[in-house]
């Protein structure tokens, strides 16, 4: 018996609830394929009591279609075809069960569902994706909200996740921002490889292509223990595609135009089974985009232009045994900065404030001239698995990565075709994890992780480096154990150790070579708690710890930072970050299902937590510039993240998403810089039953409203917070099939009242509106099974 | 049947000759030292082009019977040491022709960056803005679009006062908008090179 699999099967549970939040929106609209009649009908009930499960989801994966149980568990799907089909059920706070029946007539089933974890293990259930999170709070973009964003950043698309926000600089380069932290303190996984794409900076956006994935999940807590350093606010997982393992090719082609910028985009991705080779499977994808300047409510936004290219193939092998994979990928991006955000001094800042429009506006061009960033991103990655015996398995995983950035800036005697930065960055990580099963309770891994950098200063720019080049080394051990007390109790504690080597060569002022080392050691912990309290209530709760060596940039940044208008210096002394966060996260059904609320509480105590402290002036032959260094201070954030979705009646429907950030810096009792304001979004969606062949319909309006931030430091900014804003966004999709596939189109538009507004966290705020008015229409032709 | 349960061990001690040739590899990693390590170039950067180390204005009276200076140097450039400020005293009721003169001394010899401006001359223009001193500045010289640059200057001292004034270079203003031919810099735009501040005592 497959029994490595158990372990797996009771993590799926969450992933069934989070399929289940996610289908609530699709629930009404089923769609019939016309040539086919049978009718699959049937009951869910309780294994145990035999009572019925109301509004259990009937999900056939195959056809993309899905069914909601009645109040008395019922359920009917018709238009089916002869033949196998693949049903899946879902039900909160149950184990999903998964059966293949074959239609020959009209066919009445009974689904028992189990709470029982044992048996249900017994059953044959298809391998999902294990969730590797199971006390930490965490929330997901699945692959059809990744194809409702299509055209915007990863940022953004993930962005839709209370508690989510970016950091942007204009209207093309954003940062993931969970609870407050980016950066460094929010860690990228790509395809579970530790992102490192020179991610200190604030204009640095992160260096992947989220269509590489098929769909993002977002840890909302602490979590070194698992994935190391830089984990403190949150960690952003694009996670491994699932290759099939067997059967004939199938995928995917998009394409998007959007008005605002005039951009075009697509993606086409391609995967299948090899013939006669059971367990073997392939996947290639590529994605382009290019968009020439964007537009504020009243003016170009000139120079933000930016276009991308992203590819990635995977092969994998799996049998129960083994698993053996092989992954790469290839992204490039080049953006225009915002040339008004281009500045010399304090007084042109000063200009950019009082003036209130950017000072240079041209016409709309697709050319991107200086200011601006290319990036070229590479991952390579392997990985082995071997079932050693029924209760544990190995897998080895090795990554490597380079990210090469070149920065342009505005220069003199011709040099702005001459990098002003051009860094190299360097990565191979290496994990070994053991996933064992001991006893029947006891589940966990231990595993070791190394991570090997280097950063070079490529020579010839003719500017002194931002940053000095390093070599990084880092080693971790860690264990993470869960123990299920019954079905409804789960307990999740881990412990890791992990040591850090910095060498870095800098060359002083008077170009002397100094070669400083730096040793940090560091510890997380961390306790969990995952308790079903009846079938639709669910409480997870978190306390672990986190920690982040200082960045080079913090220890050795000293000059002047163009992007900022201030000489940044830093201290070579600074220790480690450590981090406690708490999170509480209660999720609950309401109104026999018709409602679905989702509750999370957090609080994370960050001790030498390092940022920029305006330190006095300095005078340049540019003028005074204010001094920032880096200094430490210990920080409190807490908050509360909140979703609400309720079906009205029909196909009538209202989901709230709201989050609140509070940051305090504890030592100078005061607010700290940066923090996202308090946001509010209200969605009312229609989505009737089919029309004709179009299903999954679904028009939605969208009211967003983020206010004015009141929680800010005193004599940090340049400048007043922007006020409150509301945004009103419109959005209608629909699917029906075609030929052998399945079509889907959406038409997507933003900032409808072209409202002129700034956002707190937008460092091109002081130069700027954001963008107005867009309008954005999306294809996507599915076909094959996928 | 019977071998199973020995299975594990003999996976855990591959694991752990697994996880040792790991530690290894990372540790002979560690200590390699190459002679030509990227990571440690044995050359320093080269020196920054662009710096901007120092600003000197030559004041010549008619006739040439007077030569005095205002001088801004900061051979380290931004950050590091402070800059030194230097300015002549001017006499009252006079005229200057005021030539402006700009290096970067951080190189050996000092790099003239006067050529750089003059050869982007249309992308380039001073200001001064005089305060509190008896002193007006007019433009003596044109681009090729007959708009002005300012690196000669004509400069009207009036009655003995004191005051500063501003000197300001900007890259890409916009030399056609409103009062920036005639030395205004409000509406100029681009962005700044040189934001100078020089007494100006006029006795």
């Amino acid at each position: 018996m497959p029994l490595w699999r158990a372990f797996h099967s009771h993590l799926r549970h969450l992933v069934s609830t989070f399929v289940l939040a996610w289908s609530v929106g699709l629930s009404g609209a089923l769609a019939q394929e016309v040539p086919c009649t049978l009718v699959l009908s049937g009951q869910v009930i309780d294994a145990h009591d035999r009572e019925a499960l109301a509004f259990a989801e009937v999900y056939l994966p195959d056809l993309g279609r899905s069914a909601i149980a009645d109040s008395t568990g019922h359920y009917r799907i018709a238009g089916l075809c002869a033949g196998d089909v693949l049903v899946r059920v879902l039900h909160f706070g149950c184990e999903p069960v998964e059966r293949t029946i074959t239609l020959k007539t009209d066919m009445e089933f009974d689904f028992r569902l189990e709470h029982h974890a044992e048996e249900l293990r017994a059953a044959e259930i298809a391998r999902d994706r294990p969730d590797e999170h199971v006390g930490q709070a965490h929330a997901q973009v699945d692959k059809d909200a990744m194809a409702r964003s299509s055209g915007r950043t990863l940022g953004e698309m993930i962005a839709v996740l209370p508690g989510v926000t970016t950091l942007n600089s204009g209207p093309t380069i954003s940062k993931p921002m969970v609870h407050g932290l980016t950066g460094n303190r929010v860690l990228v996984l790509n395809q579970g490889i530790r992102q490192e794409d020179q991610q200190w900076g604030s204009e640095h956006a992160p260096n992947l292509d989220p269509f590489s994935s098929d769909r993002i999940t977002v840890v909302k807590g602490a979590a070194s223990v698992q994935y190391g350093s830089d984990a403190i606010g949150g960690v952003v997982i694009t996670e491994p595609v699932e290759l099939p393992r067997e059967g004939p090719v199938s995928g995917e082609v998009r394409g998007v135009g959007m008005l605002n910028g005039q951009a075009i985009g697509g993606n086409g991705m391609l995967q299948g089974g090899v013939k006669g080779v059971r367990g073997l499977g392939w996947r290639v994808q590529g994605s382009g985009r290019s968009m020439g300047d964007s537009r504020a409510s009243e003016y170009v936004l000139s120079n933000t232009g930016m276009h991308e290219t992203g590819a990635s193939a995977s092969i994998g092998f799996r049998d129960h045994r083994w698993n053996v994979a092989g992954y790469g990928s290839w992204y490039a991006r080049g953006s225009g900065i915002l040339r008004a955000a281009h500045i010399g001094n304090l007084t042109d800042l000063q200009n950019a404030i009082t003036s209130g429009q950017p000072w240079y506006i041209g016409d709309h061009t697709r050319e991107i001239d200086a200011p601006r960033q290319t990036v070229e991103h590479l991952l390579a990655k392997a990985e082995a698995g071997y079932a050693v015996n029924e209760r544990g398995r190995l897998v080895v995983t090795y990554g490597y990565q380079t990210d090469d950035r070149q920065e342009y800036d505005i220069r003199r005697g011709g040099r702005s075709g001459t990098p002003a930065l051009d860094l190299s960055l360097t990565t191979h990580t290496g994990d070994v994890v053991y996933k064992h099963w001991l006893g029947k309770q006891v589940h966990g891994k231990v595993g070791f992780s190394g991570v090997y950098q280097e950063n070079i200063n490529v020579p010839g720019t003719g500017i002194r480096p931002l940053i000095p080049n390093y070599r990084k080394e880092s080693g971790g051990v860690y264990a993470i154990e869960h123990y299920a007390l019954n079905e409804k109790l789960e307990f999740e504690a881990g412990a890791r150790f992990e040591m850090t080597h910095l060498l870095v060569a800098k060359y002083t002022a008077s170009d002397v070579l100094i070669l400083p080392e730096h040793d940090f050691t560091n510890h997380a912990l961390s306790l969990g708690a995952n308790w079903s309290m009846t079938d639709s209530t669910r409480i997870r709760f978190n306390l672990s710890s986190a920690f982040r060596p200082p960045h080079v940039s913090e220890l050795y940044s000293e000059g002047l930072h163009h992007g900022s208008a201030a000489i940044e210096v830093g201290d070579a002394a600074l220790a480690s970050e450590r981090a406690w966060k708490g999170v509480v996260d209660l999720e609950t059904a309401l109104f026999k299902g018709r409602a679905h609320a989702l509750v999370t509480a957090h609080a994370s105590r960050i001790n030498h937590f390092i940022y920029l402290r305006p330190e006095g002036y300095q005078l340049t032959i540019r003028g005074a510039f204010p001094v920032f260094n880096y200094v430490a201070t210990d920080a409190l954030i807490s908050g509360i993240d909140a979703s609400f979705d309720l079906r009205i009646t029909g196909p009538f429907s209202w989901r709230l998403r709201a989050s609140t950030v509070h940051g305090r810096d504890l030592v100078r009792d005061e607010w700290l810089f940066q923090m996202p304001s308090d946001r509010v979004e209200n969605t009312f969606a229609f989505t009737p039953r089919r029309t004709g062949r179009w299903k999954e319909l679904e028009l939605a309006a969208t009211s967003t409203l983020v206010f004015e931030q009141q929680r800010i430091p005193v004599g940090v900014d340049f400048t007043d917070p922007p006020r409150t804003y509301h945004l009103l966004g419109l959005s209608a999709s629909a699917a029906r099939p075609l030929g052998k596939g399945e079509l889907r189109l959406g038409l997507r538009g933003s900032n409808l009242l072209n409202t002129a507004y700034r956002d707190y966290l937008d460092r091109f705020r002081y130069y700027t509106d954001a963008r107005g008015i867009d309008i954005a229409l999306w294809i996507t032709y599915r076909f094959g099974n996928n | 049947m019977n071998n199973k349960p020995k299975k594990p061990n003999t996976m855990k001690t591959r694991m752990k000759y697994l996880t040792y040739a790991l530690i290894a590899t990372a540790t002979i990693t560690a200590c390699k030292k190459d002679d030509d390590d990227p990571v440690t170039p044995t050359t320093p950067p080269v020196n920054e082009e662009e710096l901007i180390t120092t600003l000197r204005l030559h004041f010549h009276s008619a006739g040439g019977a007077e030569h005095k200076m205002f001088v801004f140097t900061d051979l380290d450039g931004d950050g590091g040491n402070a800059p030194v400020i230097m300015a002549d005293t001017l006499s009252h009721d006079s005229i200057y022709h005021v030539e402006i003169e700009v290096l970067n001394e951080s190189e050996s010899p000092a790099e003239n960056i006067t050529e750089e401006i003059e050869e982007e001359s249309d992308v380039h223009q001073f200001f001064f803005q005089v305060s509190g001193a008896n002193a007006t500045v007019m433009y003596d010289d044109m681009d090729a679009n007959m708009l002005p640059i300012g690196l000669e200057s004509m400069w009207t001292i009036g009655a003995a006062s004191n005051g500063t004034v501003i000197v300001t270079l900007r890259h890409e203003p916009d030399k056609t908008a409103t009062g920036v031919s005639s030395g205004d810099i409000t509406n100029a735009g681009g962005e700044t090179d040189i934001e100078v501040t020089f007494p100006l005592v006029i006795e």
